[in-house]
């Protein structure tokens, strides 16, 4: 009989339970009070499970995770990936799958890299320091792609998230608050530009991974379809300065620029023309060009 | 492999992530799981029917995993060995108090048979009904509604009892 009591009542807080059953157990609720106790102790135990695992929900998702929901080899740690490259040195260099998916990316970056405009394809001719050469470009390549991918996986995260987008600090209150929260894990100082006059308000930041090192991921929205949600991500790069480049990412687009050892990139559906404004303003407000 | 489903297993991570930290009791272990659910999923995809929920799917592949692990390996964890990569090492004071309440729910819920816990886990936490819960860890839903009761006893049990209360929470879970 007890443990039909208990069912019963963990039906109720569950909303298990039609109308009829509802009013019987909150009947039974008014003349018992050993029953009520019982069930404030059951819903405040289940308070608890929830709140104990809630900071799952607000963590950033490893890189491993992400690659592997892709079908993807699991990313590398610190640029790891491309260490089998250096074992074969004098031999054919073969680009992994996930680099040739990249290849006009790769053919922009290592134009800039080299100051032309030669293509990936040209890669042998590269008047760069022989082999050693081309293993630091398509490190940086290799770099490049996984970061990208995985901003663009992030800001998937916030669209999905819908009017709750997984930040781990809210702005509530002063937005500078949240960002000098997510500075404290950052080898350098976030600032957060104004956004305003483009229709978009910062919701919060989350901690995120870019070239290896945590980096902020601030996240806007707007109501806005054509622009917003949006997502600027900063971070310390070790890379050379790179000018404002754009790319496609499992359907998001992304506009990207590193600047004296800092990467940009704003993530979002917006289009490019859109992208390059908002792009130019965050420049010029974080001294970013 | 399609972008649209391998999109929905991102958006689905930080769940599965939650899932798997409550069934396997730790940080590293539930990314090993989801990562394996990972795999699995995607060399499955096709099994997955259009129109059913795609995270009650994904949900069921981890705790199958999980099962098999717990059953081969037949893995239970002790006292003291649960919380040591969830606590975080340079807090404020003032949070520790409550995150000390949280690890014994923790504790509690590393103490239920494992196909409580997922019961468990699946309704109160990641908000699915009974009958959802049911087609996902594939048992009639008055299973499930056992399960789950005597799953939410016990943990209330040893949230009263308090630390030293294992005895009552075992007792009370394996009724």
């Amino acid at each position: 009989m007890q443990q039909r009591s208990d069912d019963r009542l963990v039906a109720y807080l569950d909303g298990e339970l039609d109308v009829a059953q509802r009013r019987e157990v909150e009947a039974w609720l008014d003349a018992d009070p050993a029953a009520c106790r019982q069930m404030a102790a059951l819903a405040e135990a289940a308070h608890l499970l929830r709140l104990a695992f809630d900071e799952a929900i607000h963590e950033p998702v490893p890189d491993r995770l992400i690659a592997a929901a892709r079908g993807e080899a699991a990313p590398p740690q610190s640029g790891a990936q491309i260490l089998p490259f250096r074992r074969r040195l004098g031999a054919q260099i073969v680009a992994p799958r996930r680099w040739r998916m990249g290849l006009p990316v790769a053919a922009s970056l290592l134009g800039l890299l080299v100051g032309s405009g030669i293509t990936y394809l040209g890669v042998g001719k590269l008047a760069l320091d022989g082999v050693a050469g081309k293993q630091a470009a398509l490190e940086a390549t290799a770099t490049n792609n996984l970061w990208l991918d995985n901003a663009a996986a992030y800001f998937k995260l916030v669209v999905s998230a819908g009017d709750s987008p997984p930040v781990d600090i809210p702005a509530t209150g002063d937005p500078r608050e949240a960002l000098q929260k997510i500075s404290q894990s950052l080898p350098q100082e976030v600032r957060l530009p104004d956004l305003k006059p483009w229709g978009l308000s910062f919701r919060g930041a989350r901690l995120v991974v870019e070239e290896g090192r945590p980096a902020a991921a601030l996240v806007y929205t707007t109501d806005n379809k054509a622009i917003g949600p949006l997502g600027l991500l900063i971070g310390s790069s070790k890379q050379p300065d790179i000018s404002p480049t754009f790319d496609r990412r499992h359907d998001v687009n992304l506009l990207y620029w590193r600047h004296q050892g800092r990467a940009y990139a704003l993530v979002g559906q917006a289009d490019i023309g859109y992208l390059w404004g908002i792009a130019n303003d965050v420049a010029w407000q974080l001294d970013a060009v | 492999m399609s972008v649209r489903f391998s999109d929905q297993l991102i958006a689905v991570l930080p769940r599965l992530r939650r899932f798997a930290r409550g069934l396997s009791g730790s940080v590293a272990d539930a990314d090993d799981l989801v990562q394996a659910a990972c795999e699995r999923a995607l060399a499955r995809q096709h099994q997955f029917q259009e129109g059913t929920r795609f995270d009650s799917w994904m949900f069921r592949i981890v705790q199958t995993i999980w099962i098999d692990q717990v059953r081969a390996r037949d893995v239970r964890k002790e006292d003291g060995d649960i919380a040591e990569d969830r606590l975080g090492s340079d807090e404020p004071a003032r949070r520790v108090e409550a995150r000390l309440a949280l690890n014994e729910v923790r504790r509690a819920l590393d103490h239920l048979p494992p196909d409580q816990r997922a019961a468990l886990l699946l309704v109160t936490v990641e908000g699915l009904s009974y009958k959802e819960a049911a087609e996902a860890l594939q048992v009639p839903v008055g299973t499930i509604m056992s399960r789950l009761s005597r799953a939410r006893i016990a943990l209330q049990l040893q949230l009263e009892t308090g630390r030293g209360g294992h005895r009552s929470t075992k007792d009370a879970a394996a009724q």
